[in-house]
């Protein structure tokens, strides 16, 4: 495939998940943030959300299978979900983290649980798009370096 | 625990002609804005050299400042001009950190600005009271990172604020009354993008307020 065809791909893929709502503005800033000096930086960004947001649905997972939660560490990874969703413009694992905020602040396990489930929902959604953007981005990367040789 | 990270940013070896490069130390937990941050902070050609590190006790030790006296600063604490602080931390919140920071620092206070995701005026008060620089909403945007050069110990000063009505208040230091700060802020809001010192802090980005009240973070006043 020709580097424009995959240019293009790459823009069809990221616009359509604006406009379904996976991605917000936030990820246009990382965006702007991606140039020459830089050009990883997106996939980057994009590989440590998905490592830091693997490692917390585990413990979410772990904490919300006790006999007994405790609430106040289940709040505080749901916090930090929330965190890097947003600051990576995540906005449907983002708007899934404050819903299971909000049962979590009412001690509701039930709640919890199914909110959990959204969140792992939303992620994996987002995190099978983000694997084709990365592959994208990777084949770009390759014909870049081979046009510089 | 993720070892301390430095990044050199920009030519010129790092130095910008004729000026001074802003040694920035960036305090998050979080490893994804650890790294948003770096990026901000190189692209915004202010020239900043960036170390980052994942705890306030991390932070302490770098600084110098930490109790343990067993721990060398890997970086002097008088070479960092400002430090940028995430405020929901583990163990030592970015309250905490910027709490002794102006404590222990006091014959030179490093600047200290605070982050947060959460847009809360209490929380925003507490650290005005007790000497942060600024306080900026999570996440962070670009225009928010180019006001920081202001801050930096070692760039230009920054234009005097106008003397309030009654002061006698004389001197070369950049202090400025609760009062003043207000002002600025408020003149500050009507020019959006100058950088000009005092409180500010922004939320256009948040679309989908949450509600603060009773949360059980670890961070929760």
């Amino acid at each position: 495939m020709s580097l424009m065809a995959l240019r293009e791909r790459l823009n069809v893929l990221v616009n359509s998940m604006f406009l379904e709502g996976l991605l917000d503005q936030q990820f246009r800033q990382l965006q702007m943030l991606q140039d020459a000096s830089s050009p990883g930086f997106v996939a980057e960004v994009i590989t440590l959300f998905c490592e830091d947001s693997e490692r917390m649905l585990t413990e979410l997972t772990k904490l919300l299978d006790q006999a007994v939660v405790d609430y106040q560490k289940v709040d505080a990874y749901v916090h930090q979900l929330k965190g890097s969703s947003s600051s990576v413009g995540a906005q449907n694992v983002k708007l899934a983290c404050i819903q299971f905020k909000q049962f979590c602040e009412e001690n509701n396990k039930e709640g919890c649980l199914s909110a959990l489930n959204m969140v792992k929902h939303q992620y994996y959604s987002l995190r099978s798009k983000f694997d084709t953007m990365l592959q994208l981005e990777q084949r770009i990367q390759a014909y870049d370096s081979e046009q510089q040789n | 625990m993720e070892e301390v990270e430095k990044r050199e940013e920009g030519g010129n070896d790092g130095m910008l002609e004729g000026g001074v490069e802003v040694r920035v130390l960036v305090v998050d937990d979080s490893p994804v804005d650890r790294r948003i941050v770096e990026g901000l902070l190189k692209k915004s050609g202010a020239m900043f050299q960036v170390t980052s590190v994942d705890s306030g006790k991390r932070a302490m030790e770098v600084l110098g400042l930490s109790e343990d006296k067993t721990k060398s600063p890997v970086v002097d604490g008088q070479k960092v001009d400002i430090i940028l602080t995430d405020y929901c931390m583990p163990e030592m919140t970015g309250y905490d950190l910027l709490k002794a920071v102006k404590e222990r620092s006091c014959k030179k206070p490093i600047p200290v600005i605070v982050m947060s995701s959460e847009n809360e005026p209490q929380r925003i008060n507490r650290c005005r009271a007790i000497g942060a620089e600024d306080f900026i909403i999570k996440p962070l945007q670009t225009n928010d990172v180019l006001r920081l050069r202001s801050y930096a110990r070692t760039g230009p000063p920054p234009p005097p604020p106008p003397p309030p009505p009654s002061s006698s208040k004389a001197g070369t230091k950049r202090k400025m009354t609760i009062e003043l700060m207000a002002e600025a802020a408020a003149v500050d809001r009507k020019d959006a993008g100058r950088a000009l010192p005092g409180w500010r802090w922004r939320d256009s980005n948040h679309r989908h307020r949450t509600s603060a009240i009773g949360s059980l973070s670890y961070c929760n006043y």
